[in-house]
C-alpha cells in the first residue's frame, strides 16, 4: 500500500522521468570537474574530455541524466547530435580566460538558435571565481551578451568548482525553473 | 511487432534479413529514448549487427546518426548493453568518422569498467586512438596486459598489435610484460559457488589459455627483424610445455617456418619436435606442421628424406577422412600445392581423392580434381577427363574456371595428350552452360593449346569455326576471328576458314564485322595465293558499303594494304597486320606518362618509341611460358590469395613464399628490371651508351644478413657494360657516406675490358638502399670475365634526432669485402621459345659438347634451377622439374644472343650416383664462339 501511494506521488511530481540536462562550454572551463563534483561532491583530476561523460545523479527527488561534452574545437561540432529532448543547459565559462569570452559567446548563442534546445531553461556557471583577475558574473555576463536572450529563462551564477562555491545556488535555480516549467 | 515475426528476424539461419529501413528506424527511436529499455535495445543492435555482418551497408548520414544515438546508451550501466554497444561501435567504425567521440566513455571502461566490459572496452581502443593520442594509453595498456584475468590480458595484447602500425615505440615499451603473457598461465576468476559455478570448470575449461597466442603473436612483430631473438623464443617454446593453447602451438610452427625461410639448416635443429607435432591432438597443429615440412622440403629437397616426406605425406591422407569440412580443405590445398611440384610424391593419396570427386561440398570435390589432374600421368588422363566431362556440368562457374585452368595446364604438361584434351574443351565450349568469363577461359585455354602445340591448329580452328556459327558473346567470338586470321593462312584449307568469317560478316553486328574484315584482310595479306587474293579483295570491295561506318573503314584500309602489298618494295601492310615486334607494355607506359608529364613544347617533340623495349613473336611466347610455369608453381591462377587484412596487419609469418624455382617472380623482375635501366640511363654519362642490350638478375654478393647487403646486376651495351651494385645499409645508427665498389679483374693481364669511371652514393642513413655503378669499355663483342669486388666507404654516427649525421664528425674510412661477380656467356643470352625443340636442336650447324662432374651434395633439381639461371635461356617441355623417383633427367634450353639473334640450345643430360651428379651438355648453334662459350662456361 505504502509503495503504491509512493510511487503515485512520485508520478505526480515526475520522479519517474529523468531529467536530461547538458553541460557545455569551452575546452578547460571546468565541465567535467562540475559534473564530478555534482555527482560525488569532491574535486576530481580530469584530462580533456575527447567526447562526453555521461552521469545519472539524484538531485530533490528528480533523476538527472547529466551530459558533459567536451570542448575543444574539433568537438564542437558533435554537440548538436544530443540536442534532443533536453531540458536544459549548463554553459560554463572560465572567468579568467578574457581572450576567448567572444569565442564562448557565438558558440552560446550559436547552440540557442537550435530549434531543439528552444524549451531549454540555460544556467551560466561564471566559473574559477576563485582565481585573481576572474571577471565578475556581470561582467561575464556583459561579455556573453545574456540580455539579448528572449523567450528564455536564464540565470548567471558565479562558481569555483574548486572550492564547491555556487554550483548548488545555480542547479536549485535550474530545477525550479524546470520544475515550473516543464514538469 | 508480434512475437511471431521477432522470431522469424532472430533464426539466423533463415535467410530473411530484417528490413534496413525499419531496423534504423526503431534504432533511432529507441536508442533515444529515456530512460533506457536495455534489453529491447540488445535486441536491436543485435538485428543491426546482423544486417551489417551480412554486407547491408548504411549512406553515410544515416551510419553516423545510428552511431550517435548508439553512444547515448553509455548512459545506462548494463553491462550486457555495454557489450553490445561495443560491438556497435566497431561495425561502425568503418563507415563513420565520428567514434572519436566515443573515447572518453571508452577510456573510463577500460579504467572501472567491470571485468566483462574491460575487454570490450581495450579492444575498442583501437579504432579511437590515433598516432598523437596512442601514448596516452601505454599505461592503461600496460596495467591489462599484466592483469591476471585472460579475457582482459589477450584484449591488450590484440590491442597492442593493431596499434603497432601506429605507434610502435608505445608498445615496446612494454614488451617484457606482453613476453610475460605467453608463460604466464591466466585463469579465469572462479565465481561464487551458488551463482555459477556450474558454467566453469565442470563443463568449460578454467581457461582457453588464447593470451599465449596472442602475446606470441605480439612479441613476434616486435621481434621479427631479430633473427636470434626469434630462434630463442622459437626454441624455448618448442621445448618447454607451456604451450596450453593450440593457435600458439600453430603460431610457433609459423616462427619456425620463419626462421627456415632465413636458414634452412636450422631444420635439423626443429626437426624432431616438429616430426613429433604430426600426431597432436588438434588438427590444426598437425595441418600447420604438415604444411611447413612440405613446403620446406620441395625448396631444400636434400634436407628432408623420403622416408620423412611420406610421413607427412600419411599424415595429411589420414587426415583427407576426417569429418571437419575446414580440415579436409586445408589438407587439399597443402597437396595441391605439392603436386604442383613433385605430383607422384602424394600418389599414394588418389583414391582419397577420387572418394571426394563425390564430396557434397563443392569446393572439395573441386579442389580434388584439380590436384588429381596435377597427379594424372599419361595414362589416366583419358579417364580423369571423361569423369570431369560428367561432373562439369553441373558445378557453378567458379569451380569450373578452376578446373578449366588445372586442365590448361595439364595441356602444357602433356603436351602429348593433346587431342583428348581439345575434345574435351571445345565439348565444354560447344555444350556447357556458362557465364562470359567461364566461356572465356575455356576459350583463353584452347588459345594456348594452338600457340604451343603446333600440330593441333587445324582440328582446333574447324572445331571453333563451328562453334562461332552459335555463339552469343561478342567478346569471345571477337578473340576467335582473331585467332583465325592469325593461324588460318598457315593452314592447310584456308579458304575453308575465309567462307567462315565471310558469314559472320553477313550474320552478325557491327563490332564483329569489323573483327572479321581484319582477319579476312590476313589471309590475302600473308598467304600467297592469287585466286584466294582475288576472291577477298571482291568480298571486301562488297564490304566497303557496309552500313557501319567503322566496318567500312576498315575494309577501306585493308583494301588499300591489299593494293600496296602488290609492290614489294613496302612492308607497310605486313608490318600493320603482323607485327614482327611487340612493346613491353608497362615500359611504354611509363614512357607515355613521363612523356606526358615533362611536356614543354606543346608536343612538338615527337613521342620516341625506339627507346621503348619491343620484343619478337618469339621473345613474347617465351615470356608467356615463363609466366605459366610460374602460375603454376605459385597457383595464382587458383585464386588462393589470402583474404587481405584491415590495416595491413601482417600476419606474422605468411606463407606467401611459394616455390622458388629459377623463374619465379619474373613478372616483378621484368618490371624492377625496366625501372633499374631508366634509373642508369637517367644519369648523363650513360647517355652516350645507347640502349641496354640485356640486364642480368640482380646476384647477390652478400649474406642476406650482413651489415651491407649488396646486390649486383650487370647491364651489357654495344661497347661498354656496367655495373651496377645496390647497397642497403643494416646498421641501426651508422650512415655511410661516398659508397662505392671497386672491381678488380680476376686476370689483369688478359682482361678486355677498360674501366671508365665510378659513380659513388654520396650518403645511407640506415636502412636506406641506394646504387652505384662501375663502367667499362669493351672491345670484343663477347667478354667473359670475372671481378674481385670491395665495398669502400665512410662510416659517421647518426644522430638519432635528426636522423643525420652529427655535425663535424669525420667519420672513418672502412671497406667490405664482397662476393666476385662473373660475366658470362649466359649474360649475351636470352631465353627464347620454339616450338619444336628436338627439331631446331637437329638444324643447328656448330655444335659443343662438354662434360660436368659436380661433387657437391646438390639436387637435381637444384642443378637444374643453377643451369637455367646460369644459361639464361628458356626450359622447353616441361623439362624444368626433375623427378623425384628417377636418378636421370634431361633438361631442354632454347635462347638467343642479344647481340646478333643467333640461336643456341642446349640438351643436357644429367645422371646422379653415389658420387655425384654427371652432366653432359650438348649445345647447338648458329654462333660457334657463343655455343661453345655457353657450354663450357656453365657450370
Ligand atoms: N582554479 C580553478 N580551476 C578549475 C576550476 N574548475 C576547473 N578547474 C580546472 O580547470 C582545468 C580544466 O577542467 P575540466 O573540468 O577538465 O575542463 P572541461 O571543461 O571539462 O574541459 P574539456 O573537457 O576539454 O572541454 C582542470 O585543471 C581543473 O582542475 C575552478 O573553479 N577553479
Ligand atoms: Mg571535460
Amino acid at each position: 500500500m505504502g509503495n503504491y501511494f509512493s510511487s503515485m506521488f512520485d508520478r505526480l511530481w515526475g520522479a519517474n522521468k529523468e531529467l536530461r540536462i547538458l553541460i557545455l562550454g569551452l575546452d578547460g572551463a571546468g565541465k567535467t570537474t562540475i559534473l564530478y563534483r555534482l555527482q560525488i561532491g569532491e574535486v576530481v583530476t580530469t584530462k580533456p574530455t575527447i567526447g562526453f561523460n555521461v552521469e545519472t545523479l539524484s538531485y530533490k527527488n528528480l533523476k538527472l541524466n547529466v551530459w558533459d561534452l567536451g570542448g575543444q574545437t574539433s568537438i564542437r561540432p558533435y554537440w548538436r547530435c544530443y540536442y534532443a529532448d533536453t531540458a536544459a543547459v549548463i554553459f560554463v565559462v572560465d572567468s579568467t580566460d578574457k581572450d576567448r569570452m567572444n569565442t564562448a559567446s557565438q558558440e552560446l548563442h550559436l547552440m540557442l538558435q537550435e530549434e531543439e534546445l528552444q524549451d531549454a531553461a540555460l544556467l551560466v556557471f561564471a566559473n574559477k571565481q576563485d582565481q585573481p583577475g576572474a571577471l565578475s558574473a556581470s561582467e561575464v555576463s556583459k561579455e556573453l551578451n545574456l540580455v539579448e536572450l528572449k523567450d528564455r529563462s536564464w540565470s548567471i551564477v558565479a562558481s569555483s568548482a574548486i572550492k564547491g562555491e555556487g554550483i548548488t545556488e545555480g542547479l536549485d535555480w535550474l530545477i525550479d525553473v524546470i520544475k515550473d516549467e516543464q514538469l | 511487432m508480434s512475437t511471431k515475426t521477432y522470431k522469424k528476424f532472430e533464426n539466423a539461419g533463415s535467410g530473411d534479413l530484417p528490413d534496413k529501413m525499419t531496423v534504423y528506424q526503431d534504432c533511432m527511436n529507441t536508442f533515444n529514448e529515456s530512460p533506457v529499455n536495455p534489453k529491447r535495445c540488445r535486441v536491436l543492435i543485435s538485428r543491426l549487427l546482423r544486417l551489417l555482418s551480412n554486407g547491408v551497408a548504411f549512406p553515410e548520414n544515416e551510419a553516423t546518426a545510428l552511431f550517435f544515438s548508439i553512444s547515448k546508451l553509455f548512459q545506462h550501466q548494463n553491462d550486457a548493453l555495454r557489450q553490445a554497444v561495443y560491438l556497435a561501435i566497431k561495425e561502425l567504425s568503418g563507415m563513420s568518422e565520428d567514434v572519436l567521440m566515443a573515447t572518453s566513455s571508452i577510456m573510463k571502461d577500460v579504467q572501472n569498467g567491470s571485468d566483462l566490459v574491460k575487454p570490450n572496452a581495450i579492444r575498442a581502443l583501437t579504432y579511437v586512438l590515433d598516432e598523437s593520442t596512442a601514448f596516452s594509453a601505454e599505461r592503461l595498456l600496460k596495467s591489462a596486459v599484466v592483469s591476471k584475468h585472460p579475457s582482459i590480458s589477450s584484449a591488450a595484447l590484440c590491442t597492442s598489435y593493431n596499434l603497432l602500425p601506429i605507434s610502435e615505440v608505445t608498445i615496446k615499451r612494454f614488451a617484457n610484460e606482453a613476453q610475460e603473457g605467453i608463460s604466464d598461465l591466466k585463469q579465469f576468476p572462479s565465481i561464487p559457488y551458488d551463482e555459477h559455478s556450474l558454467l566453469v570448470g565442470e563443463f568449460y575449461p578454467n581457461s582457453t589459455y588464447m593470451a599465449q597466442y596472442h602475446a606470441i603473436g605480439l612479441i613476434y612483430q616486435l621481434k621479427k627483424n631479430d633473427k636470434m631473438a626469434i630462434l630463442k623464443l622459437a626454441s624455448q617454446l618448442a621445448n618447454s610445455n607451456t604451450l596450453k593453447n593450440q593457435l600458439a602451438k600453430v603460431q610457433v610452427v609459423k616462427l619456425i617456418d620463419d626462421l627456415l625461410a632465413r636458414d634452412p639448416q636450422l631444420y635439423r635443429q626443429f626437426e624432431e619436435i616438429l616430426l613429433s607435432w604430426l600426431t597432436n591432438k588438434h588438427e590444426a597443429v598437425q595441418i600447420e606442421v604438415a604444411k611447413v615440412i612440405s613446403t620446406f622440403s620441395l625448396r631444400n629437397p636434400r634436407l628432408v628424406s623420403p622416408e620423412r616426406f611420406s610421413y607427412i605425406v600419411t599424415t595429411l591422407q589420414s587426415l583427407l577422412a576426417v569429418p571437419r569440412v575446414s580440415t579436409r580443405f586445408a589438407v587439399l590445398r597443402i597437396l595441391n600445392k605439392i603436386a604442383m611440384v613433385s605430383p607422384e610424391k602424394i600418389a599414394v593419396c588418389n583414391a582419397e581423392l577420387e572418394t571426394l570427386i563425390n564430396d557434397s561440398n563443392r569446393n572439395i570435390s573441386t579442389y580434388a580434381i584439380t590436384i588429381l589432374l596435377k597427379t594424372g600421368n599419361a595414362s589416366n588422363i583419358a579417364s580423369l577427363i571423361s569423369r570431369i566431362t560428367r561432373f562439369i556440368h553441373d558445378v557453378s562457374d567458379d569451380f569450373k574456371i578452376i578446373i578449366i585452368d588445372a586442365i590448361r595446364t595439364l595441356s602444357l604438361n602433356f603436351p602429348q595428350e593433346w587431342k583428348s584434351i581439345v575434345k574435351f574443351l571445345i565439348d565444354v565450349l560447344k555444350n556447357s552452360e556458362g557465364g562470359l568469363k567461364f566461356k572465356n577461359t575455356v576459350v583463353e585455354a584452347i588459345i594456348d593449346i594452338v600457340s604451343f602445340i603446333p600440330e593441333s591448329k587445324d582440328m582446333i580452328l574447324e572445331s571453333l569455326c563451328d562453334f562461332i556459327e552459335d555463339c552469343e558473346f561478342n567478346e569471345i567470338l571477337v578473340r576467335i576471328l582473331h585467332l583465325l586470321g592469325k593461324e588460318g593462312p598457315y593452314t592447310s584449307r584456308p579458304s575453308l576458314y575465309v567462307r567462315h568469317i565471310y558469314n559472320r560478316v553477313v550474320l552478325e553486328n557491327s563490332i564483329i564485322r569489323s573483327a572479321a574484315v581484319v582477319a579476312l584482310a590476313k589471309f590475302a595479306l600473308t598467304k600467297n595465293d592469287p585466286t584466294l587474293k582475288e576472291s577477298i579483295v571482291s568480298l571486301l570491295n562488297r564490304i566497303a558499303n557496309d552500313q557501319d561506318d567503322e566496318v567500312r573503314d576498315r575494309a577501306t584500309i585493308a583494301l588499300r594494304l591489299i593494293e600496296f602489298s602488290e609492290d614489294d618494295s613496302t612492308t607497310v601492310a605486313t608490318e600493320l597486320i603482323e607485327p614482327k615486334y611487340f612493346y613491353d607494355l608497362p615500359s611504354l607506359e611509363a614512357k607515355l606518362n613521363n612523356y606526358l608529364n615533362t611536356n614543354d613544347d606543346s608536343f612538338k617533340t615527337p613521342f620516341d618509341a625506339s627507346s621503348v623495349r619491343r620484343f619478337t613473336e618469339d621473345e613474347v611466347k617465351a615470356i608467356e611460358l615463363k609466366r605459366k610455369q610460374e602460375q603454376a608453381l605459385t597457383g595464382t591462377t587458383e585464386g588462393t590469395s589470402e583474404p587481405g587484412a584491415k590495416k595491413a596487419k601482417s600476419e606474422s609469418t605468411t606463407d606467401n613464399k611459394g616455390f622458388a624455382g629459377p623463374s619465379v617472380g619474373e613478372d616483378e623482375q621484368e618490371l624492377l628490371n625496366t625501372k633499374y635501366a631508366e634509373k642508369l640511363l637517367a644519369i648523363d654519362q650513360f647517355k652516350e651508351y645507347g640502349k641496354i642490350i640485356n640486364s642480368s638478375k640482380p646476384v647477390s654478393l652478400t649474406e642476406s644478413e650482413a651489415e651491407f647487403v649488396v646486390n649486383g646486376i650487370k647491364h651489357i651495351f654495344k661497347d661498354n657494360i656496367v655495373f651496377q651494385f645496390n647497397i642497403t645499409n643494416t646498421l641501426p645508427n651508422v650512415a655511410l657516406d661516398n659508397v662505392s665498389v671497386t672491381c678488380t679483374q680476376e686476370d689483369p693481364e688478359a682482361s678486355q675490358l677498360e674501366e671508365l669511371f665510378t659513380i659513388s652514393i654520396d650518403r645511407l642513413l640506415p636502412t636506406d638502399t641506394g646504387s652505384c655503378y662501375v663502367s667499362f669499355q669493351k672491345n670484343d663483342e663477347l667478354v667473359i670475365e670475372g671481378f674481385l669486388n670491395n665495398l669502400l666507404f665512410t662510416t659517421k654516427d647518426v644522430d638519432p634526432n635528426t636522423n643525420e649525421p652529427y655535425e663535424g664528425e669525420e667519420g672513418f674510412q672502412d671497406e667490405y669485402e664482397i662476393d666476385s661477380l662473373y660475366i658470362s656467356a649466359g649474360d649475351y643470352v636470352t631465353g627464347s621459345f620454339i616450338g619444336n625443340f628436338d627439331a631446331a636442336f637437329d638444324e643447328l650447324p656448330a655444335e659443343e659438347i662438354a662434360v660436368f662432374n659436380i661433387q657437391e651434395n646438390l639436387s637435381l633439381q637444384e642443378v637444374i634451377d643453377k643451369l637455367v639461371i646460369n644459361s639464361n635461356c628458356l626450359p622447353l617441355n616441361n623439362t624444368q622439374f626433375a623427378p623425384n623417383d628417377s636418378n636421370s633427367h634431361t633438361l631442354k634450353l632454347f635462347g638467343k644472343s642479344v647481340l646478333s639473334g643467333s640461336k643456341v640450345a642446349l640438351l643436357i643430360k644429367m645422371i646422379r650416383s653415389s658420387k655425384g651428379i654427371a652432366l653432359k651438355v650438348q649445345g647447338k648453334g648458329e654462333d660457334a664462339t657463343l655455343c661453345s662459350d655457353l657450354v663450357n662456361g656453365l657450370m
